[in-house]
């Protein structure tokens, strides 16, 4: 991927400005200027059976850490610098996730019919299913549940439209924007967020999630009746933050 | 304590292995009829839990498992103690990783061991109440 000069310069100028005050807005700016090559180089992984809307996400994230830890008077262009760091997530996601994505495709399968019924008989019983409940009522048996449910483990990165994580509430996609009103266990939440750096990378519907959970202490199902989303899709972000904030704690 | 009802895994301390050490949570706290939030949270815990001790990365040696159910067979208690070849990394827990597992069981430890390579966790989870 290439830059006009102009261009160039003018990354170059704001790499130096972030380098001196860590500005999240000029972090951001600088994000989306290389999204286009977290694009490129996850485009290059496409083949090896991971969607690439999931390899792209992994991408960003390589590029936010790569912005991060850039350091302009090196020498060394940012793109280079940028492309080990991204190439080298997407093989650490590769080597990580390898057990798991191999899950069979029928238990693939099973997981995503699973969320349905979660849904239904959690609305019917008025509380969380129990692994029995579950099985009986999708007709399998309660080891296979557990079987899908791990295989759901692999697909923590998928199908998830979140945004590229440059942690930044740019497109409006706020955490009052999806709680509306003015809860006050949401001023909490966002006292305990300013505690943490590493939870502002996330992306906001994620950062929500995380609050509802881990400082406001509601249940996955009572945070997917909030959100509109279903409580797997809930289980599977809040286990994909987890890994993410894993991995940059044990970085920093 | 008879012996059904505590379950015991050695696993390696990789993380592809220590998948196996959440299967087997979610197999006992299913079958003491935990509800899925809560089998959720279990597996959450134990991901987390195992990271602290192995650091997320590969150790030589092996974490031992013991899940052992307790109360009235409404409560699960998971032990985890690493035997690694080496000292490995100080077991890590920071406060987000601690307020993460406050919301997710109601009990957790996490123990330097005598900082030879053997660090471990405790965590002790409760069923809500009967389905």
């Amino acid at each position: 991927m290439s830059f006009e000069p102009d261009q160039r310069e003018e990354l170059r100028r704001k790499f130096d400005q972030f380098a001196d005050d860590r500005d999240p807005a000029v972090r951001s700016q600088l994000v989306e200027g290389h999204l286009g090559l977290a694009e490129y180089l996850a485009r290059r992984f496409s083949n090896r059976g991971e969607p690439l809307e999931d390899l792209v996400q992994v991408a960003s994230l390589g590029l936010l850490k790569a912005v991060d830890r850039f350091e302009p008077t090196r020498g060394v262009e940012f793109s280079t610098y940028a492309t080990h760091t991204i190439v080298g997530e997407l093989k650490r996601h590769f080597r990580d996730k390898g057990w798991a994505v191999r899950a069979p495709r029928r238990m693939q399968e099973l997981y995503l019919r699973l969320g349905k019924v979660v849904s239904s008989l959690s609305q019917d019983l008025g509380r969380s299913p129990t692994i029995p409940e579950l099985a009986a009522d999708a007709q399998v048996s309660e080891e296979e549940v557990l079987e899908a449910l791990e295989a759901g483990q692999a697909y923590r990165f998928s199908s998830l439209d979140a945004p590229s994580g440059a942690g930044e509430d740019d497109d409006g996609d706020t955490l009052s924007s999806h709680l509306g009103g003015d809860d006050p266990r949401l001023l909490e939440a966002e006292h305990r967020a300013a505690l943490s750096p590493l939870i502002e990378r996330l992306p906001p519907r994620d950062q929500t999630i995380l609050h509802l959970r881990f400082f406001v202490g509601m249940t996955q199902s009572e945070i997917a009746g909030q959100m509109g989303i279903s409580q797997m899709h809930v289980s599977r972000l809040l286990a994909r933050s987890l890994d993410q904030l894993r991995a940059a704690a044990s970085e920093s | 304590m008879p012996a059904e009802e505590e379950v015991r895994l050695t696993v390696p301390a990789t993380p592809e292995l220590l998948r196996l050490a959440r299967v087997t949570a979610s197999g006992v706290a299913s079958r003491l009829g935990f509800t899925y939030d809560e089998v959720e949270d279990l597996r959450l815990a134990i991901d987390e839990l195992c990271f602290a001790v192995t650091g997320g990365k590969r150790q030589e040696g092996w974490v031992l498992m013991r899940y052992v159910v307790g109360g009235d067979g409404d409560t699960l208690e998971v032990h985890g103690k690493a035997s690694f070849a080496a000292p490995g990394p100080e077991p890590l827990l920071n406060e987000l990783s601690g307020a993460v597992l406050d919301a997710l069981v109601d009990e957790h430890a996490v123990h330097r061991g005598d900082g030879q390579g053997s660090p471990s966790f405790r965590l002790v989870k409760r069923r809500s109440g009967s389905p």
